[in-house]
């Protein structure tokens, strides 16, 4: 089952290498890890999507993770109501008769040309876990010459106080 | 001009001192040498103890923090000397002790060109310490020190390591010790009210329970709980057991005390734990020595689970009922809503398994060979029971688990977690500079000692008071027990000579002696008692000695090998 934690954090020097030695030391599986600066100076969020079957590991990489010293909180969006985006650049080898047919899809939905010359194109897509995959299948009939997904992002729809983090400091 | 300008490294022993740190344990080097070059003004307040080798004083700032209840300073340079307190470090971690290492490292211009002697220090130890610095404005330095020090004595104790760039520590800037409490980011998880339905379900499990066991952990000793334990265990009639570093949480000599669990735990206390109803851990966390086969872990029992670690919940072995806090407070709260109880049949049954093996010990044999138990067992009775014993790693730790009776608590001191050969000797001098009056026994085996042996120049410089008890059975024995039991005996790379201990003494200026028979063995202590200083004394055991009962690795913790009938018992038992 998978597990969305969105992560606060102290914006320091080594924060990203704690994180990803504490994967790394207790094991776990992680889908993918998104970091970057927020609203407010200091406070660094990370999303993190772990694939993790076992229930009692899941609330183990969870304490794990509010165990070190530089992260604020961790709040648990896997059962909330809550957008999962994600960012994919594709890079696809074109032939002449091939276009028409991109184009269509591109008009169909959530997938954007950034770049094109005669021999391939670089196409933009976003959206949820199941818009994604799914255009990544359609594209994928033709050949790609390159692949990047951004890793999920998550945000909690709604301003329920039980979501919010703890952005403030106490004694330890 | 008036000058209230300090340099960093003046800044460093100023914070140590406000911190009540009054012994440092180092080593110099190029790269801390501005806070060398500062100690001459501190010489009176701090105690700097020169060891040799980096490890050493890691272990001596442990053994310092294990038994002061305070934390433990420890020094190196850049590179090698910050990566020889690597080990020292991940000890302290998995031991949850609260040491500090300072680091030099080399100037902020310099970091990240492989200059002479760079190592990322304080990323290398991210794993095995509770938090790590590297300050590179020397703006912070004071409130890092102050952080550190939080961090490592509060909530679930452990190492922090602090790593300053040599030219921040020859820098100058405005010496103001911060006085506000230290805040770090996020909840304190222990800042809230012990859940009262946990504490009701809890009470609930203890008043059904026919057959219920305490396991007695570290986490008692870390939280000062000895007390609260033996009233939870003689009001509810609950049997206890304790794990390597409980020993002493609850006295010996305690009529519900079962002994040691797990891997070479007592035949009772394993099987009473396998047949529990209940098992109220306090302040331990199932590790697999004390747990064997997770599977078929105490199946029939409910699990209260009292842990100041939330992380420690659920991690190796499901619980029914979890208590997040500090254990004495818990404990505080739990105690008054139990009611008195009696397990007598419970009691009886477990009465019966612990005489099973006692009478029929090697102990209690007049043996030709000389046994590391009866050297232990020899060594707790010349004592009174009532010195500090650091023991070292193998089939020593095992039997001075088994033998030597702790009433006290903090009077054992050993690597638990991590297991760190070499750990007993350094450890044992960092506690003489907390108990000057108190005879503090090393239980170290031929192995073991040779891993740290070059601390002995340290004891005698600082003329510790230290008695060495070294199991000489010639062997790495208990990897030699392993390939006994698990290799068809086949003793690869485990016999191992040792120098003349004697002569070693000599050579290092302290006493040694040497014992091959029983009748000996007071003598030798006696000796070493009176003289104010370390003494060495070198046991030469049957070689081929083995540490039963023992649960091999990974097997269900009731399918013990238990201690074998002593020849001379034999007859008498038919
Ligand atoms: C640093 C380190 N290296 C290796 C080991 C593996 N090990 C565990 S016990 C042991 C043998 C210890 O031998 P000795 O000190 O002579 O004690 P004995 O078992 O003979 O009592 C070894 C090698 C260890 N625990 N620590």
């Amino acid at each position: 089952m998978k597990q969305t934690l969105i992560l606060f954090m102290q914006d320091e020097p080594g924060v990203l290498n704690r994180i990803s030695s504490l994967v790394r030391r207790r094991n776990f599986n992680i889908e993918s890890i998104v970091a970057g600066r927020t609203e407010i100076n200091g406070i660094t969020r990370m999303t993190l999507v772990v694939n993790e079957p076992n229930e009692a590991k899941r609330v183990n990489i969870y304490n794990n993770l509010k165990r070190l010293v530089d992260v604020f909180d961790v709040v648990d969006a896997t059962k909330e109501n809550c957008h999962v985006r994600e960012h994919v650049l594709m890079k696809i080898s074109l032939k002449p008769d091939e276009i028409h047919e991109i184009e269509k899809l591109v008009l169909g939905g959530n997938c954007k040309i950034l770049d094109q010359d005669p021999k391939c194109m670089i196409l933009e897509i976003s959206g949820d876990e199941s818009t994604v995959e799914e255009n990544i299948n359609i594209l994928s009939k033709f050949e790609v010459l390159e692949l990047l997904r951004s890793g999920k992002m998550a945000m909690i729809s709604g301003d329920q106080e039980r979501n919010k983090p703890f952005l403030t400091r106490s004694e330890p | 001009m008036k000058k209230n300008k300090l340099t960093g490294a003046e800044i460093i022993w100023e914070c140590l001192i406000r911190e009540g740190v009054d012994v440092v344990f180092g080593y110099p080097g190029g790269a801390i040498l501005p806070t060398y070059d500062a100690l001459s003004k501190y010489k009176d307040n701090i105690h700097h103890v020169l060891t040799r080798h980096e490890q050493g004083a890691t272990h001596m700032a442990d053994g310092y923090a294990r038994t002061s209840g305070k934390v433990g300073v420890a020094m190196a340079t850049s590179g090698p000397g910050a990566a020889n307190m690597v080990t020292g470090l991940a000890t302290a971690m998995m031991d949850s002790v609260p040491i500090i290492c300072i680091t030099g490292q080399v100037p902020r211009p310099a970091i990240g060109s492989d200059a002479f002697q760079e190592m990322d220090i304080s990323g290398a130890v991210i794993p095995v310490t509770k938090h790590s610095y590297l300050v590179m404005d020397i703006k912070n330095l004071a409130q890092t020190i102050k952080e550190a020090f939080a961090i490592a004595r509060s909530g679930r104790p452990g190492p922090v390591l602090i790593d300053i760039p040599k030219d921040v520590q020859s820098e100058e800037y405005d010496f103001i010790y911060p006085k506000e409490p230290v805040k770090l980011p996020g909840k304190n998880p222990l800042d809230r009210e012990i859940d009262k339905k946990s504490l009701g379900d809890a009470a609930d499990l203890i008043a059904t329970a026919k057959r219920p066991v305490i396991l007695a952990g570290h986490g008692i000793l870390l939280s000062g709980a000895s007390k609260e334990v033996i009233e939870l265990s003689e009001k509810g009639d609950i049997p206890l057991s304790w794990t390597l570093l409980g020993s002493g949480a609850v006295p010996a000599s305690h009529d519900l005390n079962m002994g040691m669990m797990g891997m070479h735990g007592e035949f009772a206390a394993n099987n009473a734990i396998q047949k529990a109803d209940l098992l109220i851990a306090c302040g331990m966390r199932f590790d697999d020595r004390v747990t064997g086969n997770t599977k078929t872990y105490s199946l029939d029992s409910k699990k209260i689970h009292i842990e100041i670690d939330p992380s420690e919940i659920n991690k190796n072995v499901p619980v029914d009922v979890a208590l997040v806090g500090d254990l004495k407070l818990v404990l505080k709260k739990l105690i008054p809503i139990l009611k008195d109880q009696q397990n007598t049949d419970w009691i009886n049954e477990i009465e019966k398994w612990k005489k099973e093996s006692q009478s029929r010990d090697i102990i209690n044999a007049d043996t030709q060979m000389l046994y590391g138990a009866q050297v232990i067992s020899d060594i707790w009775k010349e004592t009174n029971g009532d010195a500090i014993v650091v023991s070292d790693v193998g089939q020593h730790q095992m039997l001075e688990a088994q033998y030597y009776k702790h009433d006290e608590p903090n009077t054992l001191l050993t690597s638990g977690g991590l297991g760190t050969m070499g750990f007993s000797l350094p450890a044992a001098i960092g506690a003489s500079f907390y108990n000057r009056n108190k005879d503090i026994w090393v239980i170290v085996g031929d192995g073991s000692i040779q891993m740290t042996i070059t601390e002995l120049a340290t004891a005698v410089q600082e003329n510790a008071n230290i008695k060495i008890a070294i199991i000489n059975n010639g062997y790495l024995g208990m990897v030699r027990q392993w390939q006994q039991l698990f290799y068809d005996s086949r003793y690869n790379e485990t016999p191992i000579s040792s120098p003349d201990y004697v002569k070693l003494s000599e050579a290092y200026g302290l006493k040694g002696i040497r014992v091959i028979s029983r009748p000996e063995i007071p003598v030798a202590i006696e000796v070493a008692q009176n003289i104010n200083g370390p003494v060495l004394v070198e046991f030469v055991v049957e070689q081929h000695d083995m540490v039963y009962p023992m649960v091999p690795a990974g097997a269900d913790l009731d399918a013990m090998i238990s201690r074998p009938v002593h020849e001379q018992f034999k007859d008498a038992e038919m």
